[in-house]
This record gives structure tokens, sequence and C-alpha cells, in this order.
């Protein structure tokens, strides 16, 4: 026991001692608070409004219509909100065509904001009949305009068809509240408060964190093998300790260096999401945008969900990995023989994202119980909907069970493995080394 | 008489094509410097390694310390220093040398005093905070010589131990062999050079081609020789003249000529007086002429035979 420590403990002081771990570890958190708060400051960082020329060429009060609406549209809320367009209305009665033509040269040419344009919006008869509304611009690529100009639109559209067939106009205003709905995941039963966005959010930074961290340290495990195997330090280590104690040790320590990599970056999440507004501030985020961050809560079961499956996924991987640098001399050998296992874990990683739209479906049910798939699967899918406890148990010690047969097979071939030098074993030999006594 | 602290009884190990040690016995007394010599590829590492579980033999059994047991077992008493040298590279001197007591089974506490002590005896103090990687080739040998002696082991043993050292380094490391041995443990250790092991050892196994040709105490194997040879030393360009008296094969059997010095076997019937007096009126420039034991070189000549000393193909694979 005291020599298996021996080895956990030198694994681990040389593992987080190095430069690249303390690099990692911080940068970890930095990266992570950027891609939350990036999005955000450059939302609102935007204060020019976007021209848009209506060109109306219909009858009636719909190019008008548009016009005020536009005009009303502000970006963010509260009172200091800025309008989020500069509208010109052109009157195109007869001659859309010339006007349409003239005005396309102009857009998004002019550097200087008082003759810039940035898109055109073309009202006409036909389009308020067919609903096929022309809108031309350099912006069209951006999905978030153009949905929310869409909206516009359309509500201006109905409200001057409705006029058109009589409908009181004050009526047609009432019935347009606004509508938005507010999304709200259900866990075991009980309201999270988390919005849709911020549980995809969570499933896609969990699934990646489990991915890379799993990829990361199983390489290193195989990668410190080698090195044993390579500097000749193995003959020592194996007169004195057994080979169990050598991969045990191996695996556990650089496991331990994995969780506490992930516990930093963890904590961090769980920090930044309690103190959104505050860190919101440094970057002269106004509140109510720092709320906008999306920034999940972490329960404290999907924590444990997560970090339970990690610690068998990273054994179940870590194993074999180990027994992959023991059957091998060089890295270059290694990284091919090695390509198996990693696509493995990537194959898990790309199946997770697929599975985000139907987090219950068969094809998810059935992948949470396979033991290389269900480390990343069943965390993100308990991060995305909910599932009883017992799916999550079986999935567990399904897992669980496959890491022990997969750490039985690493250990026979380990033991022999790490004393052969020279030529790669064939897979008779292979199987040869797991029979031996 | 004690029970030896090693012995090993019919020892046979095989490699994909062919036996690289076949039915080895040897037993090593308590105490004293054991030398385990033969030529390249004679087997001498492959047999190590089997004491030391890093293979295990097809035949035969090990016994360590009275009993069937292997080196690991035993590892908080066995100090090995492998023929192939390596440590952690990015490690601290000090943490490093820790940890190999710690896995031999000493405390943290001990490892780290001992190690103190050891590199301050080497000469490594200042180096005790530095990465190995830092360290010449020199000092990382003496570092790991240090993490074979450690734990104070009761048998030491030491595969091809002087080999790549300096003639300062190397001095240094008899010295502690010696000092070990005084101290009533146990030496082993091999070299395929001989007038090494001929100055230090006690007792000594020829191994060659994987099989055992001689063993026993130095000075038995000498006596029973007998004093038939000769050792010479010739005067600055004296020896030129010497060179038909050597190959009179009536007076000398055998030549092993150095150039400024040789060592001859005297031919059956032939006598000292007689290769003396041919000398002389040869005009042969003398400043030694010696009756001597055979030294362990030509005993291992003779023995092994000068074909052994290079092994064919297939015995090279696997030393």
């Amino acid at each position: 026991m005291h020599k298996l420590w021996a080895v956990i403990r030198r694994e681990f002081q040389a593992r987080v001692q190095t430069k690249a771990f303390v690099i990692g570890t911080v940068l970890g958190p930095v990266i992570m608070a950027f891609m939350v708060v990036l999005p955000v400051i450059l939302n609102n960082r935007e204060t020019e409004a976007k021209h848009i020329v209506v060109i109306d060429a219909a009858s009636g009060q719909f190019g008008l219509k548009l016009e005020r609406a536009l005009a009303e549209a502000r970006r963010g809320g509260g009172p200091q909100a800025i309008a989020k367009y500069a509208v010109t209305r052109v009157t195109a009665t007869g001659r859309l065509k010339e006007v349409r033509d003239s005005l396309v040269r102009l857009t998004g040419l002019a550097r200087d904001t008082v003759h810039r344009v940035d898109g055109l919006l073309i009202a006409t008869d036909e389009a308020l009949e067919s609903g096929n509304v022309q809108y031309l611009g350099a912006n069209v690529g951006s999905l978030s305009e153009m949905s929310m100009l869409g909206n516009i639109v359309e509500q201006q559209l109905l409200t001057e068809r409705l006029e058109r067939k009589g409908v009181d106009p004050v009526l047609v205003h009432e019935a347009q509240g606004h509508v938005d709905l507010k999304t709200s995941k259900i866990t075991e039963g009980k309201e999270t408060g988390e919005s849709g966005g911020a549980s995809f959010a969570l499933a896609y930074v969990m699934s990646f964190l489990l991915y890379f961290s799993m990829l990361i340290y199983g390489i290193q495990v195989m990668s410190s093998v080698i090195e044993e195997k390579t500097n000749r330090i193995m003959e020592v280590l194996a007169s004195s300790l057994t080979p169990f104690q050598l991969m045990a040790g191996k695996v556990i320590g650089v496991g331990a260096v994995g969780l506490l990599q992930l516990g930093i970056w963890v904590g961090t999440a769980m920090f930044l999401s309690a103190n959104a507004v505050m860190i919101g501030g440094w970057f002269n985020m106004p509140p109510e945008a720092a709320s906008q961050m999306p920034l999940p809560a972490i329960s404290p079961s999907l924590l444990i969900v997560f970090l339970a499956f990690f610690l068998v996924g990273f054994f179940l991987f870590a194993a074999a990995y180990a027994a992959v640098g023991a059957m091998c001399n060089t890295m270059q050998e290694a990284q091919q023989y090695s390509t198996v296992l990693t696509l493995l874990v990537a194959a898990s990683f790309i199946s997770a994202l697929s599975l985000f739209n139907e987090p219950s479906g068969a094809l998810a049910r059935t992948l949470s119980m396979v033991p290389f798939f269900a480390p990343i699967i069943m965390p993100v899918r308990y991060s995305l909907t909910s599932i009883s406890w017992v799916e999550v148990l079986t999935s567990f010690t399904i897992t669980f069970l496959g890491m022990l047969g997969v750490a039985w097979l690493a250990g026979r071939i380990y033991r022999i493995g790490i004393l052969m030098y020279g030529k790669k074993p064939s897979f008779r030999e292979l199987a040869h080394w797991i029979r031996a006594a | 008489m004690p029970d030896p602290v090693l012995k090993l009884e019919q020892i046979t190990k095989r490699f994909a094509g062919h036996t690289a040690v076949r039915n080895l016995s040897l037993e090593v007394p308590q105490g004293g410097i054991f030398g385990l010599l033969g030529p390249n590829g004679a087997g001498k590492t492959t047999t190590i390694r089997m004491i030391m579980n890093i293979l295990n033999p097809d035949e035969g059994r090990i016994m360590l310390f009275g009993k069937v047991s292997t080196g690991r077992e035993h590892s908080e008493r066995i100090g090995f220093l492998p023929e192939e040298r390596g440590l952690y590279k990015k490690m601290k001197v000090l943490d490093h040398l820790v940890f190999l007591g710690e896995a031999k089974g000493v405390s943290r506490k001990t490892a780290a005093i001992k190690a103190h002590q050891w590199l301050d005896r080497l000469g490594l103090k200042d180096w005790t905070l530095r990465k190995v990687e830092d360290l010449s080739k020199g000092m990382q040998q003496k570092v790991q010589f240090i993490s074979t002696l450690l734990h104070d082991p009761d048998l030491v043993i030491l595969d091809e131990p002087f080999s790549g050292l300096d003639p300062v380094n190397s001095q240094v490391m008899k010295d502690v062999v010696v000092e070990i041995a005084r101290s009533g443990r146990t030496v082993v250790f091999s070299t395929h050079i001989m007038e090494q092991a001929e100055k230090m050892c006690d007792r000594i196994a020829i191994i060659a081609r994987g099989e055992k040709v001689l063993d026993g105490s130095l000075s038995e194997i000498k006596g029973g020789y007998g004093k038939r040879n000769v050792a010479l030393g010739f005067s600055d360009g004296g020896g030129k003249n010497a060179l038909a008296v050597l190959q009179d094969r009536t007076l000398v059997s055998k030549v092993d000529d150095f150039g400024t010095s040789a060592e001859v076997e005297l031919a059956p019937g032939a006598d000292h007086g007689r290769l003396l007096r041919s000398l002389v009126e040869a005009g042969v420039g003398l400043t030694r002429f010696e009756v001597v034991e055979p030294s362990l070189q030509s005993i291992f000549i003779s023995k092994v035979g000068a074909e052994a000393a290079t092994p064919t193909a297939s015995e090279v694979t696997r030393a």
C-alpha cells in the first residue's frame, strides 16, 4: 500500500509541477469566461443603428407601418436602450425597379454614417398578399438579425392585412402584445429555473470537457509508460514494484491530476455563474446584459453524475491506453495503435452531440448502456432531460463492470509488455500474453 | 555452513529461437564479492533479470535468503543496478532518490536522510535539488548507484557496474563495493572485464553461451592451474627479439602478447630456467620475469575459447 501510494504521489507531482499543467489550468477558466462574456459584449458593443431604407411601393399604410415599427425597435432592454435602426422611407409607386436598383448600388458602400445604407426592405401589395417580403442587405447572413427583422415585418404585415379587412386598429394593436416563450427545465419533478439555452450550453461544455479530459489524460498515461520504457527506468521499477502497483499507481495518479484540473474548472464555472453580474461589471457590462450570459446552474446531483462518470470513463480509457503504451516502444508506434481508442472517445463525443435533440430516444438509451460510450453520453443526457436514477445506476454499473474488464485485460498486457523491447507484438502474441500465467 | 544468500538450481530461459540460459546452477555464499563473468551475450544479464523477477525462468528455481522466492519479494533487502541505466529526467535528484527508496519499502523520512548522506559522500551535495537532466552522465550514474544502496541492502546485485565510468568515478564505486563486502554483506556483480574481477572478487562463476563453465573461489581456481605461467616485461624495443622464442612450441604452449609485456604458458616438459636462458640468448631486453598463477584473463580464454567471445547472431539478439 505504501509503495502504491509512492507511485501515485510521484505521478501526481511529476504532472502538477509542469508548466503545461499550470498554464492549462489557468487558461481553461479564462477561455471559459471569454466564451461566456464575449458574445454578450459583442452584442452590446454595436452602438450604431443600422440604416434601413423602406422602399414603399404599396398602397395604403403598409410602408408607413414598417417604417414606424423599425424605428421603435430597441437594442437591449431598459431605459438607456438605443435605437436599433435608422429608417428612411422612399415612396416608389410605379418606379419600383429604378429606385431599387439605384439603392442597391449604394448599399453597404458608403463609409460615412449619413449616406450609408445597410439594407433595403421592399413593401409592395403583392408582398402583402403573398407574404413574401423582400429584404436586401449586406447583413443577411446574420441569423439573429434576420429573425428579429422577420418578426417586425410579420407583425406589421398581419396588422395591415387585418386592417384592410376592416378590423378595428385598436383591437389589432391589443392582440399584438409581445409573446415570449420562457423555457425552464424540469429535473426529477422539480423546476430548475434553468433556461433551454443554458441547459444546452451546459451539456455542450460538459461533453467537451469529458471528451478532452479522457483523451488528454489517457494519452498522458500512455506516454508516461513509453517514457519509462525508453529511458529504461522500468527495470528498476519492475524489480521492486509489482506491475499492478505500477499501472494502478500511474492511472490513479494521472486521474487525480485530471480531477484536480476539472475541479478547478468546474469550481470556476460555478463561481462565474454565481457572480455573473459582478464579473459583467468588470467588463463595463450593465446588469441586464450580464443576466443574458448563458451561464447554467450546476446542480449537486449533476456534479456527482458528471464526476462519477468521468472517473469510470477515465479509468476505462486510461487502462487501455496504458496497455497500448506497454505494447509499443516509441511514441510514434503508440500513436498508431492508440488511434482505435482515440476514435472510440471521439465517436462517443460526436454521438453525444448528435443526441442533443433527442436525449431520451432509443439510440441515446442504448448507447448509455455501452461501457465505451456511457461516460460521455450519460452525463450529457442527465443534464438535458430527466432520467430516472435506476437508469443512471444501471448505466454506471455496466460501465464500471466494463472498466474492470478492460483494466484486467490491460493489466495482463501491461505486466509483460513493459519489459518487452524490440518488435511489436502480433495479435497472437497479445493473446498469449493475456493467457500467460 | 549457513544458507547461501542466492542459489540458482538448474535454471533455463528460452527466447524465441534460442536458449539464453541453460541448466545454470550457482551458489553465492553470504558475504564477499561474487563475480559473474562471461563474454558479451553469455546470459549474464538474463540470469540477473531472472533473479530480480524481471523475467521468469522456464525451468528451475531460484532461492534467495534460504527460500524459494524472487527478487521482488525481497526488494527491501536487495539493491539492484540494472545494465540499462535510467532515471526520470524531469525529477529532482532528491525526490528521485526518495521515490526509489519508497519503492523499496523505506519510509519517506528515512529515505530522505539516507539520500542526503549518500549525495554528500559522493560529492553531489550541490545537485540535490537540481533536475536529473541537468546532471552529467557520470553524475547520473552515481545517482543511480546511490538508489541501489539507499536502503542498506543485504545483497547488492550490480550488472556491469563499471561500464561507462571514468577512472575517478570507477574508483569511488569500487571503494563503496569493497566496503559493503567488508561489512559482511554480499555483492554480486557481472562483468566481462577480467582484470577488474580478478582484483575484487572472492568467488567467480564464468558462463558462456548460457552455460556455466567454471565456478569457485578465485584462489582455488588459480591454484588448480599450478604455476605454469610466466609474466614478462620488455624494455623499450626489447620485445621484438622475443618473437622467435615465444613461438617455440616446445617451450611455450600459449602466448598472450601485449607488446611491452606478455603472459606465456610453459609447454609440457619445459621449465622456467630454459625459457629465461632462451630469452637472454636471443638478446631480449627484460624488465620483468616472474613465475605467476595464470591470470583470470588467460583462464577465461582457455576455458571459454576465443570463439565464444564472439557469440553467434542469434545469441546477441536476446543478450
